[in-house]
Protein backbone atom coordinates (compact mmCIF):
# COMPACT_ATOMS: atom_id res chain seq x y z
CA UNK A 1 0.00 0.00 0.00
CA UNK A 2 1.41 3.67 -0.89
CA UNK A 3 1.24 5.74 1.68
CA UNK A 4 0.67 9.23 2.18
CA UNK A 5 4.39 9.92 3.46
CA UNK A 6 6.22 7.70 0.13
CA UNK A 7 3.96 9.71 -2.10
CA UNK A 8 5.38 12.82 -1.04
CA UNK A 9 9.07 11.55 -1.10
CA UNK A 10 8.41 9.82 -4.69
CA UNK A 11 6.61 12.91 -6.05
CA UNK A 12 9.26 15.08 -5.08
CA UNK A 13 11.96 12.70 -6.86
CA UNK A 14 9.34 12.22 -10.09
CA UNK A 15 9.39 16.30 -10.42
CA UNK A 16 12.94 16.62 -10.40
CA UNK A 17 13.77 13.48 -12.76
CA UNK A 18 10.34 14.54 -14.91
CA UNK A 19 12.15 18.22 -15.18
CA UNK A 20 15.66 16.41 -16.41
CA UNK A 21 13.82 13.98 -18.78
CA UNK A 22 12.15 17.08 -20.02
CA UNK A 23 14.83 19.72 -19.68
CA UNK A 24 16.81 20.94 -22.44
CA UNK A 25 20.02 18.93 -22.87
CA UNK A 26 21.83 21.80 -23.95
CA UNK A 27 20.69 24.67 -21.43
CA UNK A 28 23.72 26.46 -19.65
CA UNK A 29 24.94 25.24 -16.25
CA UNK A 30 23.13 28.56 -14.48
CA UNK A 31 19.86 28.37 -16.19
CA UNK A 32 20.12 24.16 -14.80
CA UNK A 33 21.16 25.28 -11.36
CA UNK A 34 18.26 27.82 -10.89
CA UNK A 35 15.62 25.51 -12.42
CA UNK A 36 16.89 22.88 -9.68
CA UNK A 37 16.71 24.87 -7.12
CA UNK A 38 13.28 26.42 -8.04
CA UNK A 39 12.01 22.61 -8.29
CA UNK A 40 14.05 21.75 -4.39
CA UNK A 41 11.32 25.09 -3.33
CA UNK A 42 8.48 23.54 -4.87
CA UNK A 43 9.24 20.16 -3.30
CA UNK A 44 9.59 21.73 0.25
CA UNK A 45 6.13 23.44 -0.33
CA UNK A 46 4.95 19.85 -1.07
CA UNK A 47 6.13 18.38 2.16
CA UNK A 48 5.19 21.32 4.34
CA UNK A 49 1.53 20.12 2.62
CA UNK A 50 1.65 16.89 3.07
CA UNK A 51 3.01 17.31 6.67
CA UNK A 52 -0.06 19.29 7.55
CA UNK A 53 -2.46 16.44 6.07
CA UNK A 54 -0.91 13.84 7.78
CA UNK A 55 -0.93 16.00 11.15
CA UNK A 56 1.90 15.67 12.29
CA UNK A 57 3.41 18.15 14.48
CA UNK A 58 5.34 21.37 13.45
CA UNK A 59 8.96 21.08 13.26
CA UNK A 60 9.19 17.09 13.65
CA UNK A 61 10.19 15.43 10.41
CA UNK A 62 8.37 12.16 9.87
CA UNK A 63 11.33 9.87 9.82
CA UNK A 64 12.76 11.33 13.20
CA UNK A 65 10.48 8.90 14.47
CA UNK A 66 8.69 5.67 13.48
CA UNK A 67 5.02 6.81 12.92
CA UNK A 68 1.62 5.48 12.15
CA UNK A 69 -1.57 6.69 10.55
CA UNK A 70 -5.18 4.81 10.85
CA UNK A 71 -7.45 4.52 8.38
CA UNK A 72 -10.38 4.85 10.62
CA UNK A 73 -9.66 7.39 12.92
CA UNK A 74 -7.33 10.32 14.07
CA UNK A 75 -4.27 9.45 15.37
CA UNK A 76 -3.56 10.98 18.85
CA UNK A 77 -1.63 14.49 18.44
CA UNK A 78 -0.52 14.35 22.10
CA UNK A 79 1.27 11.38 24.26
CA UNK A 80 -0.38 12.25 27.58
CA UNK A 81 1.88 11.14 30.19
CA UNK A 82 -0.99 10.55 32.74
CA UNK A 83 -4.41 9.73 31.47
CA UNK A 84 -7.81 9.01 33.14
CA UNK A 85 -9.43 6.01 31.88
CA UNK A 86 -13.39 6.46 31.19
CA UNK A 87 -15.58 4.83 33.62
CA UNK A 88 -16.35 1.18 32.72
CA UNK A 89 -18.98 -1.80 34.03
CA UNK A 90 -21.12 -4.76 33.39
CA UNK A 91 -24.82 -5.18 35.40
CA UNK A 92 -26.59 -8.38 35.72
CA UNK A 93 -30.34 -8.53 36.01
CA UNK A 94 -31.83 -12.00 36.32
CA UNK A 95 -35.48 -13.71 36.92
CA UNK A 96 -34.82 -17.51 38.63
CA UNK A 97 -37.94 -19.64 38.91
CA UNK A 98 -36.94 -22.66 40.72
CA UNK A 99 -39.94 -25.41 40.25
CA UNK A 100 -42.22 -25.43 42.86
CA UNK A 101 -41.51 -22.06 44.22
CA UNK A 102 -42.41 -18.32 43.55
CA UNK A 103 -40.39 -16.77 40.99
CA UNK A 104 -37.75 -13.99 42.12
CA UNK A 105 -35.91 -10.81 40.39
CA UNK A 106 -32.99 -9.98 41.51
CA UNK A 107 -30.37 -7.15 40.54
CA UNK A 108 -27.22 -9.56 41.37
CA UNK A 109 -24.77 -7.31 40.14
CA UNK A 110 -23.98 -3.58 39.49
CA UNK A 111 -20.19 -2.90 38.68
CA UNK A 112 -18.48 0.28 38.20
CA UNK A 113 -14.59 -0.25 36.88
CA UNK A 114 -12.09 2.76 37.69
CA UNK A 115 -8.79 2.92 36.03
CA UNK A 116 -6.22 5.56 35.87
CA UNK A 117 -2.73 5.72 34.14
CA UNK A 118 -0.30 7.63 36.58
CA UNK A 119 1.94 7.51 33.33
CA UNK A 120 2.91 4.41 30.56
CA UNK A 121 4.39 2.51 33.19
CA UNK A 122 2.47 2.79 36.33
CA UNK A 123 -1.28 1.78 36.21
CA UNK A 124 -4.30 1.34 38.63
CA UNK A 125 -7.70 -0.51 37.70
CA UNK A 126 -10.25 -0.99 40.26
CA UNK A 127 -13.81 -2.99 40.41
CA UNK A 128 -16.38 -1.99 42.75
CA UNK A 129 -19.59 -4.22 43.06
CA UNK A 130 -22.85 -3.84 44.79
CA UNK A 131 -24.59 -7.50 44.84
CA UNK A 132 -28.11 -7.89 45.09
CA UNK A 133 -28.78 -4.15 44.92
CA UNK A 134 -28.91 -3.90 48.96
CA UNK A 135 -26.50 -3.59 51.58
CA UNK A 136 -27.58 -3.22 55.20
CA UNK A 137 -25.76 -3.58 58.06
CA UNK A 138 -25.30 -7.10 59.01
CA UNK A 139 -28.46 -8.31 57.28
CA UNK A 140 -27.91 -11.10 54.57
CA UNK A 141 -29.31 -8.78 52.04
CA UNK A 142 -26.70 -7.67 49.17
CA UNK A 143 -22.90 -7.12 49.58
CA UNK A 144 -20.75 -3.96 48.53
CA UNK A 145 -17.47 -5.52 48.01
CA UNK A 146 -14.00 -4.10 46.56
CA UNK A 147 -13.34 -6.84 44.19
CA UNK A 148 -9.67 -5.48 42.50
CA UNK A 149 -8.07 -2.41 43.20
CA UNK A 150 -4.33 -2.81 42.48
CA UNK A 151 -1.43 -1.10 40.57
CA UNK A 152 0.73 -2.14 37.62
CA UNK A 153 4.35 -1.47 37.28
CA UNK A 154 4.92 -2.66 33.95
CA UNK A 155 8.57 -2.66 33.67
CA UNK A 156 8.84 -5.43 30.31
CA UNK A 157 6.06 -7.26 28.34
CA UNK A 158 7.53 -10.62 29.81
CA UNK A 159 7.84 -9.23 33.61
CA UNK A 160 5.44 -6.88 35.39
CA UNK A 161 4.52 -6.27 39.20
CA UNK A 162 1.28 -5.84 40.43
CA UNK A 163 -0.01 -5.19 44.07
CA UNK A 164 -3.64 -4.71 45.80
CA UNK A 165 -6.81 -6.54 45.84
CA UNK A 166 -5.97 -8.88 43.34
CA UNK A 167 -8.44 -11.62 41.63
CA UNK A 168 -7.13 -14.65 42.21
CA UNK A 169 -5.67 -16.14 38.92
CA UNK A 170 -7.91 -19.53 38.59
CA UNK A 171 -10.26 -20.73 36.18
CA UNK A 172 -12.09 -19.80 33.54
CA UNK A 173 -14.82 -17.56 34.98
CA UNK A 174 -13.19 -15.44 37.71
CA UNK A 175 -11.02 -12.91 35.33
CA UNK A 176 -13.44 -13.22 32.65
CA UNK A 177 -17.04 -12.74 34.11
CA UNK A 178 -18.47 -10.03 32.44
CA UNK A 179 -22.14 -11.03 31.24
CA UNK A 180 -21.79 -11.29 27.54
CA UNK A 181 -18.65 -13.20 27.73
CA UNK A 182 -20.53 -16.26 29.11
CA UNK A 183 -23.37 -18.14 28.51
CA UNK A 184 -26.12 -19.02 30.57
CA UNK A 185 -28.02 -16.72 33.37
CA UNK A 186 -25.57 -17.88 36.44
CA UNK A 187 -21.90 -18.57 36.60
CA UNK A 188 -21.00 -22.26 36.05
CA UNK A 189 -21.50 -24.32 39.01
CA UNK A 190 -18.49 -25.26 38.69
CA UNK A 191 -16.79 -21.76 38.96
CA UNK A 192 -19.02 -21.05 42.10
CA UNK A 193 -19.13 -24.66 44.68
CA UNK A 194 -15.71 -26.08 43.53
CA UNK A 195 -13.88 -22.62 42.42
CA UNK A 196 -15.46 -19.66 44.27
CA UNK A 197 -15.64 -17.35 42.06
CA UNK A 198 -15.25 -14.30 42.27
CA UNK A 199 -12.56 -15.06 44.27
CA UNK A 200 -10.41 -12.14 45.34
CA UNK A 201 -7.96 -10.90 47.93
CA UNK A 202 -4.93 -8.70 49.03
CA UNK A 203 -1.76 -10.12 47.68
CA UNK A 204 1.45 -8.79 45.33
CA UNK A 205 2.51 -10.93 42.20
CA UNK A 206 4.39 -10.53 38.85
CA UNK A 207 2.43 -11.32 35.49
CA UNK A 208 3.57 -10.76 31.77
CA UNK A 209 3.75 -12.32 28.39
CA UNK A 210 6.73 -14.47 27.67
CA UNK A 211 6.02 -14.64 23.52
CA UNK A 212 4.62 -17.45 21.30
CA UNK A 213 1.63 -17.06 22.96
CA UNK A 214 2.08 -17.95 26.78
CA UNK A 215 1.13 -15.46 28.91
CA UNK A 216 1.33 -15.78 33.04
CA UNK A 217 0.51 -14.95 36.70
CA UNK A 218 2.11 -15.26 39.90
CA UNK A 219 0.99 -13.95 43.32
CA UNK A 220 1.67 -14.26 46.72
CA UNK A 221 -2.11 -14.06 47.58
CA UNK A 222 -3.93 -13.32 51.53
CA UNK A 223 -4.63 -17.29 52.75
CA UNK A 224 -7.80 -18.76 52.74
CA UNK A 225 -9.82 -18.90 56.22
CA UNK A 226 -10.34 -22.98 56.80
CA UNK A 227 -13.21 -21.66 59.30
CA UNK A 228 -15.51 -20.59 56.26
CA UNK A 229 -15.18 -24.67 54.71
CA UNK A 230 -18.42 -26.33 54.42
CA UNK A 231 -19.99 -29.70 53.37
CA UNK A 232 -22.31 -27.56 50.48
CA UNK A 233 -20.34 -24.77 48.79
CA UNK A 234 -16.18 -26.20 49.39
CA UNK A 235 -13.85 -22.87 50.14
CA UNK A 236 -16.58 -20.10 49.14
CA UNK A 237 -17.35 -18.99 52.24
CA UNK A 238 -13.42 -19.43 53.32
CA UNK A 239 -12.50 -16.01 51.15
CA UNK A 240 -11.82 -13.24 53.35
CA UNK A 241 -12.29 -10.86 50.94
CA UNK A 242 -9.14 -8.24 52.14
CA UNK A 243 -11.24 -7.78 55.01
CA UNK A 244 -8.24 -7.08 57.62
CA UNK A 245 -6.92 -10.34 55.85
CA UNK A 246 -4.07 -12.87 57.70
CA UNK A 247 -1.03 -12.69 56.04
CA UNK A 248 0.28 -15.66 57.83
CA UNK A 249 1.19 -17.77 55.70
CA UNK A 250 -0.05 -16.74 52.43
CA UNK A 251 -0.74 -18.74 49.56
CA UNK A 252 1.16 -19.13 46.48
CA UNK A 253 -1.19 -19.18 43.30
CA UNK A 254 -0.75 -18.97 39.41
CA UNK A 255 -1.62 -19.53 36.02
CA UNK A 256 -0.30 -20.23 32.57
CA UNK A 257 -2.23 -19.41 29.02
CA UNK A 258 -1.97 -20.52 25.83
CA UNK A 259 -2.80 -18.57 22.94
CA UNK A 260 -0.36 -19.29 20.17
CA UNK A 261 -2.58 -21.35 18.01
CA UNK A 262 -5.33 -19.31 15.87
CA UNK A 263 -9.11 -19.54 17.81
CA UNK A 264 -7.31 -21.93 20.68
CA UNK A 265 -7.11 -20.49 24.02
CA UNK A 266 -5.80 -23.07 27.17
CA UNK A 267 -4.90 -22.34 30.41
CA UNK A 268 -3.94 -24.29 33.80
CA UNK A 269 -4.20 -22.66 37.32
CA UNK A 270 -3.02 -23.70 40.85
CA UNK A 271 -3.59 -22.39 44.26
CA UNK A 272 -1.74 -24.03 47.52
CA UNK A 273 -1.66 -22.41 50.68
CA UNK A 274 -2.61 -23.03 54.60
CA UNK A 275 -5.59 -21.95 56.21
CA UNK A 276 -5.56 -22.54 59.91
CA UNK A 277 -5.00 -19.33 61.51
CA UNK A 278 -7.95 -19.14 63.38
CA UNK A 279 -6.86 -22.62 65.06
CA UNK A 280 -4.40 -23.93 67.15
CA UNK A 281 -2.45 -27.64 66.43
CA UNK A 282 -5.03 -27.90 62.86
CA UNK A 283 -3.51 -26.22 59.89
CA UNK A 284 -5.37 -27.87 56.91
CA UNK A 285 -3.37 -27.14 53.72
CA UNK A 286 -5.51 -26.77 50.55
CA UNK A 287 -4.55 -27.17 47.05
CA UNK A 288 -6.29 -26.22 43.49
CA UNK A 289 -5.63 -27.58 40.74
CA UNK A 290 -7.66 -26.33 37.07
CA UNK A 291 -7.26 -27.00 33.32
CA UNK A 292 -9.75 -25.11 30.78
CA UNK A 293 -9.75 -24.47 27.32
CA UNK A 294 -11.56 -22.90 25.07
CA UNK A 295 -12.09 -23.28 20.94
CA UNK A 296 -13.93 -21.59 17.98
CA UNK A 297 -14.64 -23.08 14.54
CA UNK A 298 -16.57 -21.25 12.55
CA UNK A 299 -19.78 -20.33 14.35
CA UNK A 300 -19.09 -23.13 16.89
CA UNK A 301 -17.80 -22.03 20.14
CA UNK A 302 -16.61 -24.82 22.81
CA UNK A 303 -15.25 -24.46 26.14
CA UNK A 304 -14.14 -26.82 29.48
CA UNK A 305 -13.05 -26.99 32.67
CA UNK A 306 -12.06 -29.16 34.98
CA UNK A 307 -11.41 -28.17 38.73
CA UNK A 308 -10.09 -30.33 41.84
CA UNK A 309 -9.43 -29.33 45.59
CA UNK A 310 -7.33 -30.91 47.81
CA UNK A 311 -7.59 -30.56 51.44
CA UNK A 312 -5.74 -31.80 53.98
CA UNK A 313 -6.38 -32.76 57.75
CA UNK A 314 -10.37 -32.15 56.55
CA UNK A 315 -11.21 -35.06 59.56
CA UNK A 316 -9.35 -32.71 62.17
CA UNK A 317 -10.67 -29.79 60.90
CA UNK A 318 -14.49 -31.09 60.97
CA UNK A 319 -14.13 -31.93 64.54
CA UNK A 320 -12.21 -28.71 65.25
CA UNK A 321 -15.36 -26.58 64.08
CA UNK A 322 -17.83 -29.26 66.06
CA UNK A 323 -15.95 -28.22 68.98
CA UNK A 324 -16.47 -24.72 68.45
CA UNK A 325 -19.92 -24.70 66.59
CA UNK A 326 -21.84 -27.77 67.66
CA UNK A 327 -22.41 -28.89 64.12
CA UNK A 328 -19.76 -31.28 61.99
CA UNK A 329 -19.48 -28.91 58.19
CA UNK A 330 -18.23 -32.42 56.92
CA UNK A 331 -15.29 -31.07 55.04
CA UNK A 332 -14.24 -33.08 52.38
CA UNK A 333 -10.67 -33.76 51.82
CA UNK A 334 -10.87 -33.76 47.67
CA UNK A 335 -13.75 -31.88 45.96
CA UNK A 336 -14.21 -32.16 41.97
CA UNK A 337 -15.46 -30.63 39.08
CA UNK A 338 -15.94 -30.22 35.65
CA UNK A 339 -17.64 -28.93 32.10
CA UNK A 340 -18.32 -28.93 28.56
CA UNK A 341 -20.37 -26.03 26.45
CA UNK A 342 -20.50 -26.15 22.81
CA UNK A 343 -22.74 -23.71 21.82
CA UNK A 344 -23.39 -21.97 17.76
CA UNK A 345 -24.20 -18.97 16.61
CA UNK A 346 -27.24 -18.97 14.31
CA UNK A 347 -27.91 -16.12 12.79
CA UNK A 348 -25.78 -15.53 9.34
CA UNK A 349 -22.91 -13.29 9.93
CA UNK A 350 -24.38 -10.54 7.75
CA UNK A 351 -27.04 -9.86 10.33
CA UNK A 352 -25.88 -6.93 12.99
CA UNK A 353 -26.76 -9.07 16.02
CA UNK A 354 -26.34 -13.00 16.96
CA UNK A 355 -28.22 -15.56 18.64
CA UNK A 356 -25.87 -18.54 20.22
CA UNK A 357 -27.89 -21.73 21.23
CA UNK A 358 -25.82 -23.56 23.97
CA UNK A 359 -25.93 -26.88 25.86
CA UNK A 360 -23.30 -27.19 29.29
CA UNK A 361 -23.50 -30.35 31.00
CA UNK A 362 -21.44 -30.04 34.86
CA UNK A 363 -20.75 -32.33 36.97
CA UNK A 364 -19.40 -31.19 40.69
CA UNK A 365 -19.35 -33.00 43.87
CA UNK A 366 -18.23 -31.06 47.10
CA UNK A 367 -17.84 -34.47 48.81
CA UNK A 368 -15.96 -36.39 46.26
CA UNK A 369 -13.58 -38.26 49.30
CA UNK A 370 -14.12 -38.02 52.51
CA UNK A 371 -11.94 -37.63 55.36
CA UNK A 372 -11.65 -41.10 57.41
CA UNK A 373 -14.74 -41.45 59.88
CA UNK A 374 -17.14 -38.82 57.81
CA UNK A 375 -19.75 -39.79 55.42
CA UNK A 376 -20.28 -37.91 52.36
CA UNK A 377 -23.64 -35.91 52.06
CA UNK A 378 -24.79 -37.51 48.44
CA UNK A 379 -27.07 -34.10 47.84
CA UNK A 380 -23.93 -32.41 46.91
CA UNK A 381 -22.90 -34.87 44.22
CA UNK A 382 -24.52 -33.23 41.45
CA UNK A 383 -25.11 -32.81 38.12
CA UNK A 384 -26.88 -30.25 35.82
CA UNK A 385 -27.76 -29.90 32.27
CA UNK A 386 -28.13 -26.25 31.88
CA UNK A 387 -29.72 -25.22 28.41
CA UNK A 388 -30.58 -22.14 26.83
CA UNK A 389 -30.04 -19.40 24.54
CA UNK A 390 -28.32 -16.23 24.52
CA UNK A 391 -29.33 -12.95 22.52
CA UNK A 392 -26.65 -10.08 21.33
CA UNK A 393 -28.92 -7.38 20.08
CA UNK A 394 -25.22 -5.88 20.04
CA UNK A 395 -22.12 -7.03 21.11
CA UNK A 396 -22.23 -5.72 24.58
CA UNK A 397 -25.83 -6.59 25.69
CA UNK A 398 -26.85 -9.87 26.20
CA UNK A 399 -30.87 -11.27 26.43
CA UNK A 400 -29.92 -14.68 28.15
CA UNK A 401 -32.30 -18.03 28.99
CA UNK A 402 -31.77 -21.34 30.50
CA UNK A 403 -33.46 -23.81 31.73
CA UNK A 404 -31.39 -25.90 34.43
CA UNK A 405 -32.31 -29.64 35.39
CA UNK A 406 -29.73 -30.56 38.70
CA UNK A 407 -29.78 -33.96 39.49
CA UNK A 408 -27.97 -34.79 42.75
CA UNK A 409 -27.04 -38.84 44.24
CA UNK A 410 -29.33 -38.59 47.15
CA UNK A 411 -32.44 -40.47 47.15
CA UNK A 412 -33.64 -38.25 50.11
CA UNK A 413 -33.25 -34.77 48.97
CA UNK A 414 -34.21 -33.96 45.67
CA UNK A 415 -32.62 -31.58 43.23
CA UNK A 416 -34.50 -28.58 41.99
CA UNK A 417 -34.46 -27.62 38.11
CA UNK A 418 -35.07 -24.34 37.44
CA UNK A 419 -36.01 -21.86 34.83
CA UNK A 420 -34.09 -18.75 33.93
CA UNK A 421 -34.14 -15.14 33.02
CA UNK A 422 -31.00 -12.65 33.03
CA UNK A 423 -29.98 -9.83 30.75
CA UNK A 424 -26.54 -8.69 31.12
CA UNK A 425 -24.50 -5.75 30.14
CA UNK A 426 -21.09 -4.27 29.48
CA UNK A 427 -20.02 -0.76 29.00
CA UNK B 1 5.70 3.56 -17.67
CA UNK B 2 9.25 4.75 -16.28
CA UNK B 3 7.09 7.03 -13.55
CA UNK B 4 5.21 3.92 -12.76
CA UNK B 5 8.26 1.33 -12.27
CA UNK B 6 10.30 4.44 -10.65
CA UNK B 7 7.16 4.87 -8.06
CA UNK B 8 7.19 0.94 -7.18
CA UNK B 9 10.56 0.69 -6.72
CA UNK B 10 10.50 3.60 -4.80
CA UNK B 11 8.07 2.16 -2.37
CA UNK B 12 9.04 0.13 0.71
CA UNK B 13 7.83 -3.12 1.54
CA UNK B 14 4.48 -3.59 3.39
CA UNK B 15 3.84 -6.61 5.62
CA UNK B 16 0.15 -7.14 6.65
CA UNK B 17 -0.30 -8.56 10.18
CA UNK B 18 -3.81 -10.08 11.30
CA UNK B 19 -4.39 -9.71 14.84
CA UNK B 20 -7.22 -10.78 17.09
CA UNK B 21 -7.79 -8.50 19.89
CA UNK B 22 -9.93 -10.18 23.20
CA UNK B 23 -10.06 -10.51 26.75
CA UNK B 24 -7.33 -9.87 27.36
CA UNK B 25 -4.88 -10.48 24.41
CA UNK B 26 -3.68 -9.62 21.09
CA UNK B 27 -3.19 -12.78 18.90
CA UNK B 28 -0.14 -12.48 18.18
CA UNK B 29 0.92 -10.42 20.90
CA UNK B 30 4.48 -10.43 19.72
CA UNK B 31 5.26 -9.30 15.37
CA UNK B 32 9.13 -8.89 14.09
CA UNK B 33 9.60 -6.91 10.76
CA UNK B 34 12.60 -5.44 9.46
CA UNK B 35 13.15 -1.91 9.50
CA UNK B 36 12.18 -0.24 6.71
CA UNK B 37 9.28 -2.20 6.10
CA UNK B 38 5.50 -0.65 6.40
CA UNK B 39 3.45 -2.62 8.58
CA UNK B 40 -0.30 -2.80 7.72
CA UNK B 41 -2.07 -4.01 11.37
CA UNK B 42 -5.90 -5.38 10.74
CA UNK B 43 -6.92 -5.48 14.05
CA UNK B 44 -10.90 -7.23 14.52
CA UNK B 45 -12.20 -8.21 17.94
CA UNK B 46 -13.87 -11.33 19.19
CA UNK B 47 -15.52 -9.36 21.78
CA UNK B 48 -16.19 -5.68 23.22
CA UNK B 49 -14.48 -2.71 21.90
CA UNK B 50 -10.64 -2.84 22.41
CA UNK B 51 -8.16 -0.04 22.15
CA UNK B 52 -4.90 -0.53 20.17
CA UNK B 53 -2.02 2.39 21.50
CA UNK B 54 1.91 2.54 20.59
CA UNK B 55 2.58 4.97 22.69
CA UNK B 56 6.31 5.35 21.03
CA UNK B 57 4.50 6.54 17.56
CA UNK B 58 1.72 8.45 18.61
CA UNK B 59 -0.90 5.77 17.69
CA UNK B 60 -4.37 5.24 19.98
CA UNK B 61 -7.16 4.18 18.10
CA UNK B 62 -10.59 1.73 18.79
CA UNK B 63 -11.26 -1.62 17.60
CA UNK B 64 -14.24 -2.59 16.88
CA UNK B 65 -16.81 -4.79 18.35
CA UNK B 66 -16.81 -8.27 17.23
CA UNK B 67 -18.69 -8.35 13.94
CA UNK B 68 -18.70 -4.37 13.07
CA UNK B 69 -15.63 -4.99 11.28
CA UNK B 70 -11.87 -4.58 11.75
CA UNK B 71 -9.18 -1.82 12.35
CA UNK B 72 -6.46 -0.71 9.88
CA UNK B 73 -3.44 0.93 11.12
CA UNK B 74 -0.67 1.98 9.34
CA UNK B 75 3.10 2.03 10.98
CA UNK B 76 5.82 2.81 9.70
CA UNK B 77 8.48 0.25 10.83
CA UNK B 78 11.92 2.99 10.06
CA UNK B 79 14.15 2.88 13.04
CA UNK B 80 14.95 -0.41 15.03
CA UNK B 81 13.72 -0.96 18.85
CA UNK B 82 11.01 -2.49 20.25
CA UNK B 83 7.63 -0.98 20.16
CA UNK B 84 4.88 -1.81 22.76
CA UNK B 85 1.32 -1.40 21.98
CA UNK B 86 -1.59 -1.89 24.18
CA UNK B 87 -5.42 -2.33 24.83
CA UNK B 88 -5.98 1.77 25.87
CA UNK B 89 -9.83 1.07 26.38
CA UNK B 90 -10.79 -0.53 29.28
CA UNK B 91 -12.12 -4.06 28.94
CA UNK B 92 -12.23 -5.84 32.00
CA UNK B 93 -10.49 -7.27 34.82
CA UNK B 94 -7.33 -7.95 32.74
CA UNK B 95 -7.44 -4.98 30.65
CA UNK B 96 -3.36 -3.83 31.86
CA UNK B 97 -2.56 -7.47 31.05
CA UNK B 98 -3.62 -7.06 27.18
CA UNK B 99 -0.39 -5.63 26.01
CA UNK B 100 2.33 -6.51 23.57
CA UNK B 101 5.10 -5.48 21.54
CA UNK B 102 6.31 -4.61 17.38
CA UNK B 103 9.63 -5.48 17.02
CA UNK B 104 11.77 -3.90 14.37
CA UNK B 105 14.93 -5.60 13.26
CA UNK B 106 18.06 -4.09 11.17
Amino acid sequence: MLTMVNMRWSLGYCIILASILTGEAGAAGDDRERRIEELERRVQQLEQQIQQLLGTKPGTKPEDKPGGKSEAYPTEAERTPEMRLPVSGYMDFHFNKPRGEPGQLDFHRFVLLFGHSFSDRIKFWSELEVEHAFVEGREEKGELELEQAYLDFLVKPYFNLRGGMLLAPVGLINERHEPPSFHGVERPFVDTVILPSTWFDTGVGVFGDLGRGLVYKAYLMSPLDATGFSAAEGLREGRQKGFQSSWQNPAQTGRLEYHGIPRLALGASFWRGSTGFRFRGVNPRVKVFEIDGRYRLGRFDFRGEYAQVAISKAGELNLALQRETGVSPNVAERLRGFYFEPAVRVLPRRFNRDLALFARYENFDTQNRMPRGFLPLKQFDRSAWVVGATYYPEPDVAVKFDYTFLRNASSVVKAVNSLNFGIGWWF
Amino acid sequence: MLWLLLLLAAAPPTKVIHMTAERFTFIPSQVKVKAGTVVEFRIHSEDTNHGFRIPAAGINEVIPKRGKGELKVVFHADRPGRYEFECSKPCGAGHNMMRGVLIVEE
